[in-house]
């Protein structure tokens, strides 16, 4: 934010992160990267009987220059993987990502010629969500995890930039149910 | 008047002779005509124009890999091409299987019969690697432009031979791949059909 270099690390600064990150944690926009049957699960946590909008993230945006957070729901196939990464680069940073389903997390009972078994080999993965498809409450429990990484005092400091590499991964919280 | 598969495959015997094979599928017992790939044509325009047959509609163009179902009269063709065939006028149904060996896999296109075969042909071209000689858009259709193999045949690993992991096409430059081993596949498979 630059005012850093005004008042350092003083009490004004790291203040000033904390209201920062009650927005964003509060505020949070998904991106719906909704490929198969997950999607049907996450339209169901959107809608008035789950009520995403409890945690403050049901402001769904099909355009990625307007999220923050990438929910990836579904399988993808070596030949949508571009499409994932286009997307997932046009998302300002900070940006965080949910792998929601075995099929995103690791390929799932789709062990074929054809699958990305596992989406964390290109995205820099924050949360896993187990199951096939996994319950809204599991979504829910998985947003409730993204919530408290935006609240790490420096979570904005360094996440996750474009592809992802060994250095650049940041530490998955694995297992949301 | 709605035609019996069997009574079909007898008018199509009755006027092509020995050019056809009368065959009836092993599961559902159904009849249906299996033919060499230079009779394929003028038999399936005689189905569409025949006004009793008026096979209007081609529900599909398929393709099944005999590599381990070998049937005698298979024998030194690996593919059989099939070609479903609807009538809506006649409201019946027909299928029509050519046989195809496996060192020259080209079929003529039927496009120009039914335009749907632009479509059948090009995905059992994708799924095969069977050629349709005549048609204008052999381009791929599932599978990215550049996948190395054709993922049905029965002799291509379920796993692929490494192109979900090696994505050579999709890594930025500088991150290094794992090669594509396009050679790599279940041999024995093969070598117990034989």
């Amino acid at each position: 934010m630059g005012i850093e270099r005004i008042f350092g690390d003083s009490v004004i600064t790291t203040s000033v992160q904390a209201v920062v990150n009650w927005a964003r944690k509060n505020a949070l926009w998904p991106m719906p990267f909704g490929t198969a049957c997950c999607a049907i699960e996450m339209m169901a946590t959107l809608s008035g009987r789950y009520d995403m909008s409890r945690f403050g993230a049901e402001v769904i945006r099909f355009s990625p220059r307007q999220s923050d957070l990438m929910i990836v729901s579904g399988r993808v196939s070596i030949k949508m993987m571009p499409v994932l990464l286009k997307i997932w680069e046009q998302m300002p940073e900070p940006k965080w990502c949910i792998s929601m389903g075995a099929c995103a997390s690791s390929g799932g009972v789709f062990d074929t010629y054809t699958l990305v078994q596992g989406v964390d080999q290109f995205l820099p993965v924050h949360v896993y969500i187990p199951g096939c498809p996994p319950r809204p409450e599991s979504l829910l429990d998985a947003l409730l995890k993204i919530r408290e990484i935006v609240d790490e005092p420096l979570a904005t400091a360094g996440v996750s930039r474009g592809v992802s590499s060994e250095a650049a991964t940041p530490e998955p919280v694995k297992g949301a149910t | 008047m709605p035609l019996l598969p069997d009574d079909i495959l007898r008018r199509l015997t009755d006027r092509f002779g020995d050019r056809i094979l009368p065959r009836k599928s092993p599961g559902s017992g159904q009849a249906f005509a299996l033919v060499a790939r230079e009779h394929v044509r003028p038999i399936l325009a005689h189905l569409r124009d025949d006004p009793e047959l008026a096979f209007d509609l081609l529900a599909d163009v398929t393709i099944i890999d005999h590599l381990q179902l070998e049937l005698p009269e298979m024998e030194g063709h690996r593919f059989a091409v099939i070609y479903i065939l609807r009538s809506l006028r006649q409201n019946h149904a027909f299928e029509v299987r050519a046989r195809v060996p496996e060192d020259d896999p080209i079929v003529p296109s039927v496009h120009d019969l039914w335009k749907s075969a632009l479509w059948g042909e090009r995905e059992a071209h994708d799924m095969y690697g069977v050629e349709f000689e005549g048609n204008p858009d052999m381009r791929r259709l599932l599978m990215p432009e550049d996948y190395p193999g054709f993922p049905l045949r029965k002799d291509y690993p379920l796993r692929g031979r490494g192109e979900r992991d090696a994505f050579p096409q999709y890594r930025p430059p500088g991150v290094p791949t794992s090669p594509v081993n396009v050679t790599a596949g279940p041999e024995e498979a093969r070598e117990t059909a034989r």
